[in-house]
């Protein structure tokens, strides 16, 4: 899963043979990143902790090896405190091994990537193809753009630890978030805003944003590796079906809007009959609201293969929808006009 | 010469009967005495009362530190009327203390408008289920009613808020305060009678649903069909 700077309208190809691109498991409570395994889709994701990760001993200009690995080990840190969540990490050690070689071992570091003029970073797995288990899963920071490390950000130069932050949240198995939105500019999309770091498209050079996970991060993070505790039992979701005239709409992102937080969790109808769920939310009042995707990103979110509904109009569901305390609210039905 | 004296006597005994029968009479007249049980059963109302504006914002890309508008949403719980029921007890002629509870359906609802989109604006509802089992102590005001049938009454107290969201799947619970003042309008005679209620006052609320932390003052009115026994 890559990161860029500015999205082409069409995207280069997958980056190494090793890429797995997400794939919508069944019913997801968030975008997951999944692979059919056996005729089923499984959820990428680790079955042991903590992850051990190695920081290529390269620096780049700007950022050396040893504040790259801070920042990177920053990143890892906020995901590891997301209360409801349950991961763990471990700096194993610098390394001359180069991410994406295909050695067992977890490798985060620099690549020259020209080939790759609007991929700021790019995180890619091995799996066990029987369990969908993560085995081994390396992140390049693409050394044609500037890095840096600054704490309160450096213009003209893109963040580390923010994108090493996305990054890592693919390297846990998380697929894109479609919570932003963005306009077409000459050469590409640009960002106008976004409330989730795992957002395809990365904020303007000089940006510390996404240093802090949104409400949609926590939600992902927790529906893939939930934690047992009392705070994370007490989170519920909605499903239910967006509909087009009778007929499931493929590819439709909901978003769910806490009335008393104002927290944005987002979701995708993932299958034909238009199923969604979306999990992690706190209990109470939600209003949500769907749309069809850009028509120029939908490869960030769905294989090619996947033939997603676009011709509908975005509105709000008109019931208030109540997440119960550790429960789900079944049977929405959200019916979308042909646009 | 001990004839007088009979009289007298008998006078004296009369006397004090006819001021015995007037005295019950005039307790009778004026109402429950302490000891009478009370019990009502009639319509409450309470007033609405209007959420934050509350929208959903995304960080927004560049240097400015604002947020990035998706839309907007305020929020609102309708007015409406419900059912109420009271039991009270005497414990004088002008103080008794009282159990009620309050059933209600008032209308949550979201009005959703200025979508990036242009997602029409819409009024997301539900409906909630309000419980309010309520303790108050009720204060005659014996020394200024009129006829004796009339009694104005200032009542004060606690409770507490159990708000069911539909589905019943999640319950939301709280305290509420009120003070009301009113009359009770007594019925016939006797020591078992039937009167009428009205009252209006405020009702303070902390927790069951609400918009956001804190404490809000909504207005309250009640008419009821009283009978003390």
């Amino acid at each position: 899963m890559r990161r860029r700077v500015l999205l082409p309208m069409a995207l280069v190809a997958a980056a190494t043979a090793l890429f797995v691109f997400a794939a919508p498991e069944a019913v997801s409570a968030y975008l997951k990143l999944g692979t059919r395994l056996q005729g089923r889709m499984a959820t990428l994701r680790w079955s042991t902790f903590p992850i051990r990760y190695f920081v290529t001993n390269e620096g780049s200009a700007g950022v050396p090896a040893t504040e790259f690995q801070a920042a990177v080990t920053r990143a890892f840190n906020t995901w590891n405190g997301v209360a409801t969540a349950n991961t763990s990490s471990q700096f194993a050690g610098f390394t001359q091994a180069r991410p994406l070689a295909d050695d067992g071992m977890v490798v985060i570091g620099y690549a020259t990537r020209p080939d790759l003029e609007r991929t700021l970073a790019a995180t890619n797995f091995l799996i066990d193809v029987t369990d969908g288990r993560i085995v081994e899963s390396d992140i390049f920071f693409n050394t044609i753009f500037p890095w840096s490390t600054s704490s309160a950000g450096e213009t003209g130069r893109f963040d580390v630890e923010s994108i090493a932050l996305h990054e890592i949240g693919h390297l846990q198995g998380l697929g894109h978030s479609a919570l932003g939105e963005t306009e077409v500019r000459p050469g590409g999309r640009r960002v106008l805003g976004a409330e989730a770091v795992m957002f395809p498209i990365a904020f303007t050079a000089g940006s510390t944003a996404d240093r802090r996970l949104r409400p949609d991060d926590i939600a992902g993070i927790t529906d893939i590796y939930p934690r047992n505790n009392a705070e994370s039992r007490r989170l519920g979701s909605i499903s239910g079906k967006v509909t087009k005239n009778g007929t499931g709409v493929m590819g439709a992102h909901i978003v769910a809007f806490n009335t008393a937080t104002s927290a944005l969790v987002g979701g995708f109808t993932v299958n034909e009959s238009g199923e969604f769920t979306i999990a992690g939310l706190e209990p109470g009042p939600h209003v949500l609201r769907v749309e069809p995707l850009d028509d120029g990103d939908i490869e960030s979110f769905f294989d090619r293969s996947v033939t997603v509904d676009l011709s509908f109009g975005v509105r709000f569901h008109d019931r208030v929808v109540v997440v119960p305390r550790g429960g789900g609210t079944r049977d929405v039905e959200i019916k979308v006009s042909p646009k | 010469m001990r004839r007088p004296g009979v009289v007298a006597a008998a006078c004296a005994l009369a006397l004090a009967a006819a001021s015995s029968a007037s005295a019950q009479i005039a307790a009778r007249r004026e109402g429950p005495r302490a000891g009478s049980w009370e019990a009502g059963g009639g319509v409450v109302w309470s007033g609405s009362f209007t959420g934050p504006r509350r929208t959903a914002e995304l960080t927004e890309n560049g240097e400015s530190s604002g947020g990035f508008d998706l839309f907007t949403a305020i929020g609102e719980i309708s007015s409406g009327a419900g059912l109420g029921v009271t039991l009270g007890y005497y414990l004088s002629r002008s103080l008794a203390v009282e159990a009620g509870l309050r059933f209600s359906k008032p209308r949550l609802s979201f009005r959703l408008t200025g979508d990036i989109e242009d997602a029409g604006a819409i009024t997301a509802d539900e409906t909630l289920t309000r419980y309010v089992f309520t303790g108050s102590l009720v204060f005659h005001l014996r020394d200024t009613s009129q006829g004796r049938r009339l009694i104005p009454f200032v009542s004060g107290g606690a409770g507490y808020i159990r708000d069911l969201h539909e589905g019943a799947e999640l319950v939301e619970t709280g305290t509420e305060y009120h003070v009301t003042g009113g009359i009770k309008y007594w019925l016939g005679r006797g020591a078992r009678r039937f009167g009428l209620r009205g009252e209006a006052g405020v009702s303070i609320t902390d927790g069951g649903f609400e918009f956001r932390d804190g404490t809000r003052t909504l207005p309250v009115a009640a008419g009821s069909v009283v009978y003390v026994f």
